[in-house]
């Protein structure tokens, strides 16, 4: 009785505890007086290490309290039953004051133990995203505030159940989930998701849940890892899941607006097309019908101007397309002789030596390179050479792409891959936009007069050298 | 002989690559030869070449090879390593069949352009230092080489002359 009200239980888990401890205690001081009484002193009494030590685990902050009362207790029934001297009461002594001292450590290092649990119930309790973890059996081990309100099902409800009662809370039936695959990888579990990734220790999905959010459905993005012991032993999953409805909405809201205005654009761009070839027929028969100087000088005028606007047209239709489909790993060397070949310029050599180069790049890099040529070749002056090789950096790899002749102004490198209309038009801006999709960066450092050069920074994760 | 992907077998004197290997890669071409620089899986086609230069073999994560073709057959061969602190030129080798043609001026031309984004050093065997200078390399004291690269040397103990090799260095950039 006195346990009891020493560790003023109420719960039944907690009863049960004080119970086995006050057993441990009666017959681990029971064994010590018989010991005592047959004369047996010395071994009998690491028994009482035995309850002190389930009652500093258990009950850490009455850890210290308890092994002091057993303590005294075995003092006191050693001074009741045994003649004392004086070497039996240093030794009495010594062992009272280990009793105390293990009943202290255990207490402290139980109290961090239980510390650090606690930290990481609520780390998981209050997490932003619903979380749950099953244990090795499948049975629901941790459940946080944010899987109750997603779900509606509450913690206590779910706590210890096994047999995917988690899946009948996100389901609506009894069906292996994403962390099932963690404790055991099974074809069938796979085939419930339809895209299932690997990001480092964690595995990846999506899915679609139609009757949550009152029949409306709900995108969720769930990623699952395993939960280890200290020796690399898998003793569990977790489970984490966002709700990513709202983006899933926003890409495909942007995706329609931007098929529209595709469709928008290539409309005004036919019409405008139509509209500049009827003007090149005025303007040519304009050519034919004056033949006054200014006249013609002023035809010619309208001509460039007409040719401009034909450029913007066609490089607005390489925009359309940019960053529709995903990047991917393409070999330089090719993609440059491709650009070259679209170029067709000649009387300029070209040599490329990035045959080992793979980059991870939007599927539009020829009109990178394209683009680059092209401002170099035709926009300066005395162009004969382009030399185009890659270089290794401590931060990741560039392709310099360096010609000869005038090469670029200082004035004008800092607008070069801006959106305008003068010379070098937005080819190079262009060629900018599809770089960044892959998080490639363009810059010109050319010595004015000496020559282009051209550094495509490709980040250390975006090539490869094959 | 076992095939590999891309390679056919080789031969003696000069190792075989495919000819659409050859134009699927846009080969540099000067009176009839090809210059381009090895994949990695072409690498044991620029081995067999090197058996008889002291076995040398290319290590595709440090080394990038830049051979000359005649034909679908390489004819030269040139090197650049990577080295902790600096870049290696070696293992320019012509078999002696294909030399005194200017296959091996190509080979290293080709070796300079492409590595010229960075400072190059070279043992040159001494009656090449004129062919090296042509390629914008000047001679150095031994010293002057980066350490892991003069380590190559040490069995010398100093007396590079007595090798009949003297260091060299080629600044990085290109000279149009």
């Amino acid at each position: 009785m006195k346990t009891f009200q020493l560790f003023n239980s109420s719960s039944l888990f907690t009863r049960t505890r004080a119970l086995t401890l006050a057993v441990a205690t009666v017959i681990a001081l029971a064994i010590n007086l018989i010991g005592m009484i047959t004369g047996i002193t010395v071994l009998l009494s690491h028994i009482i290490y035995i309850p002190i030590i389930l009652a500093a685990y258990w009950f850490p902050r009455r850890g210290l309290v308890f092994s002091t009362l057993i303590a005294v207790a075995y003092g006191a029934l050693i001074a009741l039953i045994l003649p004392l001297d004086i070497l039996l009461i240093i030794a009495t002594l010594f062992r009272m004051t280990f009793f105390i001292l293990i009943g202290g450590v255990v207490s402290f290092l139980s109290a961090k133990l239980r510390e650090s649990e606690q930290q990481l119930h609520e780390i998981i309790e209050f997490l932003p995203y619903p979380t749950f973890a099953v244990n090795r059996k499948g049975e629901v081990i941790a459940w946080n505030q944010a899987v109750e309100e997603m779900t509606g099902v509450k913690k206590a409800e779910i706590l210890k159940k096994g047999d995917y009662a988690y899946s009948v809370a996100f389901y609506g039936i009894k069906r292996p989930a994403l962390l099932d695959l963690i404790l055991s990888p099974n074809p069938e579990t796979e085939a419930w998701y339809p895209q299932i990734k690997e990001e480092g220790k964690k595995l990846v999905s999506e899915v679609f849940i139609p009757h949550f959010k009152e029949g409306k459905g709900i995108h969720l993005r769930i990623a699952a890892t395993a939960l280890v012991d200290g020796n690399g032993n898998i003793t569990g999953a977790i489970e984490s899941i966002r709700d990513i409805t709202e983006q899933v909405m926003t890409e495909s809201a942007l995706q329609n607006t931007s098929s529209r205005l595709n469709t928008i654009a290539g409309i005004v761009r036919h019409d405008i097309s139509r509209k500049l070839a009827g003007l090149y027929g005025i303007l040519s028969i304009g050519v034919m019908k004056f033949d006054d100087p200014d006249v013609l000088f002023f035809i010619e005028a309208l001509k460039d101007s007409a040719q401009g606007i034909q450029r913007q047209i066609d490089i607005s239709r390489e925009f359309k397309d940019i960053g529709t489909s995903p990047p991917t790993w393409i070999p330089v060397q090719e993609t440059v002789l491709d650009a070259v070949g679209r170029l067709g310029i000649g009387g300029v050599s070209f040599r490329s030596w990035t045959e080992r180069l793979e980059i991870f790049a939007d599927p539009h890099l020829p009109a990178v390179f394209f683009h680059i040529f092209d401002a170099t070749i035709k926009d300066t002056d005395g162009v004969t050479t382009v030399i185009i090789t890659y270089h290794i950096r401590e931060n990741g790899a560039a392709i310099l792409i360096e010609t000869d002749g005038a090469g670029i102004e200082t004035g004008i490198k800092e607008s070069l891959f801006t959106q305008r209309d003068e010379r070098y038009g937005n080819g190079l801006f262009l060629a900018h936009e599809i770089c960044s999709i892959s998080n490639m960066t363009i810059r010109e450092t050319g010595t004015p007069k000496k020559g282009t050069r051209f550094e495509i920074l490709i980040p250390a994760e975006g090539y490869r050298i094959v | 002989m076992i095939e590999k992907e891309g390679i056919p077998a080789t031969r003696k004197n000069g190792a075989d690559i495919s000819k659409d290997t050859l134009q699927k890669n846009g080969c540099h071409q000067e009176s009839g030869i090809r210059v381009r620089e090895l994949k990695a899986i072409e690498f044991p086609a620029a081995d067999t070449i090197w058996v008889e230069y002291h076995e040398t073999t290319g290590n595709p994560v440090t080394d990038r090879i830049f051979a000359a073709f005649a034909g679908d057959q390489i004819v030269s061969l040139a090197r650049c390593r990577r080295h902790p602190d600096g870049m290696d030129i070696d293992g320019i080798f012509t078999p002696a069949e294909h030399r005194r043609k200017g296959y091996s001026r190509l080979a290293v031309g080709a070796l300079v352009e492409a590595c010229h984004n960075d400072n190059l050093y070279m043992h040159a065997v001494r009656h090449l230092i004129d062919f090296y200078t042509k390629q914008g390399f000047i001679p150095i004291a031994e010293k002057e080489l980066p350490p892991t690269i003069r380590e190559r040397y040490i069995w010398a103990g100093g007396n590079l002359e007595g090798a009949e090799v003297q260091p060299m260095y080629r600044k990085a950039g290109l000279f149009f």
